[in-house]
């Protein structure tokens, strides 16, 4: 899926056909008997999921708290527009700041971690942020949330676009989506980028060539969680609110089950197929049966059993045995005309 | 001070509820270095299936079912308290056939697949009894409430706190005290040598898992009439269950005892002073005392850690 040559590039050809694909989402997506709503979720947890990835798959940190700074990026949203100003690009200033910094002092305490008291230090964390969350009441509203937030206009100088309506909401997130996925391609394919798939292969191995671990683990969260909490702003911003639910332990489960379930661990997009995937099921399998959950507990634990590299690692191995089977049939073909 | 006795008491029965629930859990990752985030589930499906039992309904045909409730409660109770737990170990018989394909990998496999098993057994739990509250009733010797320095103080409580600590005893008498826990210990560190020397590993695996299993189910049925029977109830308690564990040490089976009570007093005092926010005094305790201790109270070096 991605190779060599396309790494040192700025959009790939990969990138250019996802836009593509996404771009002319809205009008076929009510033939297939979905709605414009789903294509804005579909997005934006997209943004998550890849921020996210840069946490599990490309450092290897297997982070359970992640929706603590969705979570934080979503009430800071909601916060900035009825405390500070009504504008969406410091509303989404906001939203990326105090992810950053919730990260920031969540990374301060758990960057010399690894493995399963990373894993479990996390979990704590995002108990955490989730309790005062709903605790809260003058500040977060409690478990009712934060309603009536605005879905702002996007204004560039004298321009200014309406987003309120699905459809030019998903315009708007998916030109913010692809900014975000060239970011994220060229720092995953960047020096620094290339030292946290260093810490993921061996971290004390990785310490030894001079490199301040440290430093880029708690740099790699504070990233994260700062690109999870401007996710959380659009979600905020989509949802017209923000609730504690998205911090529990079950939705930070689900967004590493989502990006498992693509194949984050192998792929830059394996989290982005994930997302598709988990919603519509979600949204199909839910129109079918309440208990969606356990159609697609069972899933994932046939998943991990039998395919834990994901989705994408599942594409990746048949496009590896096709191109054997090419090569094999190419040798045996070129045989008898040598010979 | 004197006000604050009951503050203090409260706080040391609720620790010791914990120990109970981070039992099972502690058993897993202690002997077995897997973690078993099913555990809530099995806690939670423990805690139905003694609802089956004592309560009103029993899942039996008509006449079978009018017999059962002729049983006085309290016999009831007591065999909902060995059946129970039996049920929930076949289920666990399950989930560590599964499990199984992921010893020796990245032990961030086993605790997906358990994520997903738990997603599993809470829709199940959603689809078999409801979403609503139930109540699970308790024998009348049991129940009820008695007068203490001018305080009321419910009876049960004690008596779950009194089957917590027996529970406690028994298995550190089984880790510690039979060659078995020995085998499983540096089953975990070595299995290659342990199986050389003749011991069947899977089996002795097998059997803590499903030993594991059965305490959870056992806390979720001591557990269930204080806090309420609900589909949610398995997550409440697995949070707890992790930080205890964390708190204490890995591997360490008096250090995740200490870190019950601790956590149980902190949330018992800070119960007195704000009641609202008691709950998350306890993350605040794990936040102090891991970034003191790194490996928690009195962990030692775990292969988790690689």
């Amino acid at each position: 899926m991605t190779g060599s040559s396309s790494e040192a590039r700025l959009i790939t050809p990969t990138m250019l056909g996802a836009w593509l694909v996404l771009a002319t989402v809205p009008l076929w997506i009510n033939a297939i008997g979905l709605y414009p709503y789903i294509g804005v979720e579909i997005v934006i947890w997209s943004i998550y999921a890849l921020a996210f990835n840069l946490v599990l798959g490309t450092s290897g940190l297997p982070s359970f708290g992640h929706g603590a700074f969705f979570g934080v990026g979503a009430y800071a949203f909601g916060l900035t527009q009825f405390n500070i100003a009504a504008n969406l690009w410091v509303c989404l200033a906001g939203a990326i700041l105090a992810g950053a910094f919730a990260g920031l002092i969540v990374g301060l305490l758990i960057a010399h971690r690894r493995g399963i008291y990373f894993a479990l230090m996390t979990i704590a964390f995002g108990q955490i942020f989730w309790t005062i969350s709903v605790k809260w009441h003058s500040v977060t509203g409690g478990e009712d949330g934060l309603l009536n937030i605005l879905r702002l206009p996007a204004t560039f100088g004298v321009v200014s676009f309406d987003i309120s309506d699905n459809e030019t909401l998903y315009y708007f997130v998916l030109a913010v989506f692809a900014v975000v996925v060239m970011l994220l391609w060229r720092l995953v394919n960047s020096p620094y980028g290339r030292i946290l798939s260093a810490i993921r292969q061996s971290e004390t191995r990785t310490a030894h060539l001079g490199y301040n671990v440290w430093l880029y683990k708690l740099s790699v969260i504070v990233i994260s969680a700062g690109l999870s909490g401007f996710a959380g702003g659009l979600f905020a911003m989509a949802q017209r609110s923000a609730f504690p639910d998205v911090m529990n332990l079950a939705q930070s489960g689900l967004i590493v089950m989502m990006t498992l379930v693509g194949g984050g661990l192998v792929s830059f997009w394996g989290p982005v197929i994930g997302v598709i995937i988990f919603l519509i099921a979600r949204d199909v399998i839910g129109a079918m049966t309440n208990a969606w959950a356990l159609y697609f507990g069972a899933m994932f634990v046939l998943l991990v059993l039998f395919r834990p590299e994901g989705i994408a690692g599942g594409a990746k191995l048949l496009m590896e045995r096709w191109k054997a089977r090419r090569e094999a049939s190419r040798v045996l073909s070129s045989a008898p005309r040598s010979g | 001070m004197f006000d604050l006795l009951p503050h203090l008491l409260n706080g040391l029965v609720l620790g010791l509820l914990l120990a109970l629930i981070a039992l099972g859990f502690m058993l897993i990752i202690g002997l077995m270095e897997q973690i078993n985030l099913a555990h809530g589930s099995l806690f939670a499906l423990g805690a139905y299936f003694a609802l089956m039992l004592v309560g009103p309904k029993p899942p039996l045909p008509a006449d079978l079912a009018a017999q059962w409730l002729q049983i006085p409660l309290g016999w009831r109770y007591g065999m909902a308290l060995i059946i129970a737990p039996c049920l929930a170990g076949i289920v666990g018989i399950a989930v560590e056939l599964c499990m199984r394909r992921t010893y020796g990998k990245d032990p961030l496999y086993g605790l997906l697949l358990t994520f997903g098993v738990a997603l599993v057994l809470e829709e199940i739990i959603r689809l078999t009894w409801g979403t609503r509250d139930h109540v699970l009733p308790v024998p009348a010797g049991m129940s009820g409430a008695f007068l203490f320095s001018d305080l009321i103080w419910s009876r049960y409580r004690f008596y779950a706190a009194g089957m917590a600590a027996v529970a406690i005893g028994l298995v550190w008498l089984l880790i510690e005290k039979t060659p078995y826990g020995a085998m499983i210990k540096a089953g975990a560190h070595d299995s290659e040598m342990v199986r050389a020397l003749g011991v069947n590993l899977s089996k002795l695996r097998l059997g803590v898992f499903v030993l594991g299993t059965m305490l959870a189910a056992f806390a979720g049925i001591v557990v269930a009439p204080i806090w309420g029977i609900r589909p949610h109830m398995g997550v409440d308690a697995v949070v707890p269950a992790f930080l205890i564990i964390v708190l204490g040490g890995i591997g360490s089976f008096w250090g995740a005892v200490i870190a019950s009570l601790l956590v149980g007093l902190a949330v018992g005092i800070s119960g007195a002073y704000a009641s609202e926010w008691s709950l998350l005094s306890m993350y605040l305790l794990l936040v102090a005392v891991v970034s003191i201790r790194a490996r928690g109270l009195f962990g030692k070096k775990s292969m988790l850690e690689v």
